[in-house]
């Protein structure tokens, strides 16, 4: 019988397992760093009681017929230890946890600031991300460059913009980084801190950020880029084509998909039929990577992984960091939507309250008091912040920069290097030529 | 001076801008080793090597979208549309994400959109449009229709140099059918300036793109009658020089404004505004517009001919203003 030929070694970074029984086949695993699997599911039913009673089917209360969302599967189990990190030092175990801290406490001064009438708009809260967050953002180096959603304002942190920045953002001050231009995370910084400022509409960070990394290529760099997308965003069609683009061309795209189950009002059972989003990983050719999001060590951990990759050249990483959104989609929204069991399954998963019980009790690297101590440090710098941004001015359209053109007033400036082109030939010159074409 | 046709001066315009300046690369669909659908980046790839002339997957979002993010980088991405027909698949981007940039949060985006849009080639309704309107509409943005070869050379080069996002229309009607006696060396256009392509004192025509050369057909038509046609070659759509459509408004007080886009929501209303704005009391008679059809692009070339404007529409037009 004439021996098999050796297997060609993939140039997909899904590396798929040819099937011994069928070769025909191959088949592909996405490895999973939880310590549960938790299997549960969204349905809309009609039944008896009131449109914000959702529940579990059984839930019968109340009068009328309405159409609401019932959990299904068993979220009885208490939250998991956290998963010990092989990469964070004790001090980066402990610099995260006040960047956490930093990102819940201001996310709680909005809110209240929302309360007082001071905030022009809405408030955006990612209440039980702050590990995807932060987390994530630390793993990148102060020259790479990230771009964040909406709700990842701690990694607007992490990155070097302040509380404050965030806050005159909100309340639409003068002083904001856009000069009250916009709201909310809508604000960047190309030159210092290296943020590309999102905007409304989902996914188009995506070919943005590969793009980032482009430009850094052909300056003779390999850097990590990150951005975010949520479970909802990434049914966007600029989602695939820009992780597409980035796979083909290699470039190092860490991509956090943040399923956090709630896309506005839609569940994910009504967003996508894969059981993990990780698993479009294979589609794509690169490897993909299902995290608990809610434990900062994994988060940690998969991003540090996922950019050595991008820094070694070998394309993007697809992780799928798996939470609940734990407010509503922004502050009008009581998110009355969501089944009460699935709201304390994830309440007992609080990414804070996880790290800290981690830090003070497992690992015994704060003390109670050292805790409190930071605790107050987080709040002096906030209250500070807070004091500052609510005093600042508002905007007078007459000393605000207001046109659409930069007609130099910026200079275009390399990030990295002059750009260098391996395979350029200096002696080919431009020919005529008069060869077919699509239409004459 | 070398005689080269419209396309030829594209060439010549982002070859000479990428020897220039190492910032500058080429990104898009077929671009590399085909040299693009009309051949206007044959032998780049040859030239300048694949890492700077990118052949990428038909996503034109993901182009437009990398484009800025290199663009935020330094470099000075020129990207290629097949057909401009196809914009609208990266119409976000375009709009929201990259024009808007500067204005939100100080990122300028040095980009050129560049690609072969018109008719008159029986493409049919998707290989034929004219999309300049939407961008024209859309603040931040910059929009170059140049007409002849030698200004398609210079505003290239311009758009390559500038700061912000140039949505570049080169009509493909013109690319291989006119042929100009060019200067070698570097030279560039200004955006934002019209350009007279014939002086003249009786009626004004002012227009663009494959059009000029339209209106300079019915001008030598209507000078055998004694009639002397001003043509206005706009050159820049956004910003419209001003100046220049009020100064040819004063000289001949008649005015046709004609483009190959169609009617409704086409620029001509836009230039109408501007001459009630600039020189509403020199104005003799109503502004005139001639325009295709408010209809997609027809294919067959009878249709396709009902479609388009042509020299005889303007002769007519013409005729009837001098006589109001």
């Amino acid at each position: 019988m004439a021996k098999k030929p050796a297997p060609k070694p993939s140039r997909s970074g899904a590396t798929g397992l040819q099937n011994p029984t069928n070769p025909q086949q191959r088949t592909y695993s996405i490895p999973d760093w939880r310590a549960e699997r938790p299997d549960f599911r969204i349905e809309q039913v009609r039944g008896p009681g009131s449109p914000d009673d959702a529940g579990v089917a059984s839930a019968g209360v109340g009068e009328g017929e309405s159409v609401r969302y019932v959990v299904h599967g068993d979220l009885s189990a208490p939250a998991p230890p956290v998963r010990e990190s092989k990469y964070l030092t004790r001090e980066q175990h402990i610099e995260l946890y006040r960047w956490m801290l930093l990102n819940r406490r201001m996310e709680t001064a909005l809110e209240n600031l929302y309360k007082q009438g001071k905030v022009v708009g809405g408030v955006y809260i990612g209440l039980g991300q702050e590990a995807c967050s932060c987390a994530s953002a630390m793993a990148l180096r102060k020259d790479e460059w990230l771009g964040p959603m909406i709700r990842n304002q701690g990694a607007m942190l992490v990155k070097g913009f302040s509380a404050r920045d965030i806050m005159m953002q909100y309340m639409a001050k003068a002083g904001s980084p856009t000069f009250g231009k916009d709201a909310s995370s809508h604000f960047g910084d190309i030159h210092e801190r290296h943020v590309v400022s999102p905007i409304s509409t989902l996914g188009d960070l995506i070919p943005v950020l590969t793009g980032v990394a482009l430009g850094a290529r052909l300056q003779g760099r390999n850097i990590a880029v990150m951005t975010w997308i949520g479970d909802g965003g990434q049914s966007t069609g600029v989602t695939y084509e820009g992780l597409n683009f980035a796979a083909v061309q290699k470039l190092g795209l860490v991509l956090f998909v943040e399923n956090n189950i709630w896309a506005y009002s839609t569940p994910t059972d009504q967003q996508f039929l894969c059981k993990d989003l990780a698993e479009r990983a294979i589609a794509y050719g690169i490897p993909g990577l299902i995290v608990d999001g809610t434990d900062a060590c994994q988060v940690y951990d998969a991003a540090h992984e996922a950019c050595e990759r991008a820094r070694r050249g070998e394309g993007p990483t697809l992780i799928e960091a798996k939470m609940m959104r734990m407010k509503g989609h922004a502050i009008h929204d009581a998110a009355q939507y969501v089944p009460r069991p699935l709201f304390d399954y994830w309440t007992r998963r609080d990414p804070i309250a996880r790290f800290e019980n981690y830090l003070v009790n497992v690992k015994k690297w704060l003390t109670a008091d050292d805790n409190a101590k930071l605790i107050a440090d987080v709040e002096r710098q906030l209250e500070e912040d807070r004091e500052f941004a609510v005093n600042s001015p508002m905007p007078d359209a007459a000393s605000t920069p207001l046109e659409t053109w930069c007609d130099g007033c910026h200079e275009i400036k390399l990030t990295y290097d002059v750009p260098r082109y391996p395979n350029e030939h200096k002696d080919a010159a431009l020919k005529k030529h008069e060869a077919a074409v699509h239409l004459k | 001076m070398p005689e080269v046709t419209y396309l030829e001066a594209i060439r010549q315009g982002i070859w000479e801008e990428m020897e220039r300046d190492p910032a500058v690369f080429c990104i898009g669909e077929d671009i590399g080793i085909y040299g693009g659908a009309f051949k206007v980046t044959e032998g780049f790839v040859h030239r300048f090597g694949p890492e700077r002339v990118i052949d990428t997957p038909i996503a034109e979002s993901a182009i437009v979208g990398a484009a800025f993010g290199a663009s935020l980088t330094g470099m000075r991405p020129v990207a290629e549309f097949q057909f401009m027909d196809f914009i609208g698949c990266a119409f976000n981007q375009i709009v929201n994400m990259v024009a808007k940039a500067h204005f939100r949060w100080g990122a300028p985006a040095p980009l050129v959109l560049r690609g072969p849009s018109g008719g008159g080639v029986h493409g049919g309704p998707f290989h034929s449009q004219n999309p300049e309107a939407y961008f024209v509409h859309t603040p931040g943005l910059k929009v170059v229709c140049p007409a002849t070869a030698y200004d398609a050379k210079g505003l290239i080069k311009s758009a390559i140099r500038d700061n912000n996002p140039v949505v570049f229309f080169e009509h493909k009607f013109l690319y291989r059918r006119i042929k100009e006696d060019i200067p070698t060396g570097d030279f560039t256009v200004p955006l934002g300036k019209a350009r007279i392509a014939r002086e003249g004192k009786h009626v004004s025509v002012i227009t663009y793109a494959a059009m000029v050369h339209t209106a300079l057909e019915a001008a030598e038509k209507l000078a055998k009658e004694g009639i002397e046609l001003e043509v206005i070659d706009l050159r820049t759509l956004l910003p419209l020089d001003r100046q220049a459509i009020a100064d040819t408004v004063k000289k001949t007080n008649r005015v046709i404004i004609l483009h190959e886009d169609v009617r409704t929501g086409g620029i001509a209303g836009e230039v109408v505004a501007i001459i009630n704005e600039e020189a509403f009391d020199y104005l003799d008679a109503p502004i005139v517009r001639i325009t295709s059809k408010d209809t997609p692009v027809p294919f067959s070339p009878p249709l396709e001919e009902w479609f388009l404007p042509n020299a005889g529409d303007v002769v007519r037009e013409a005729k009837r203003l001098v006589s109001y």
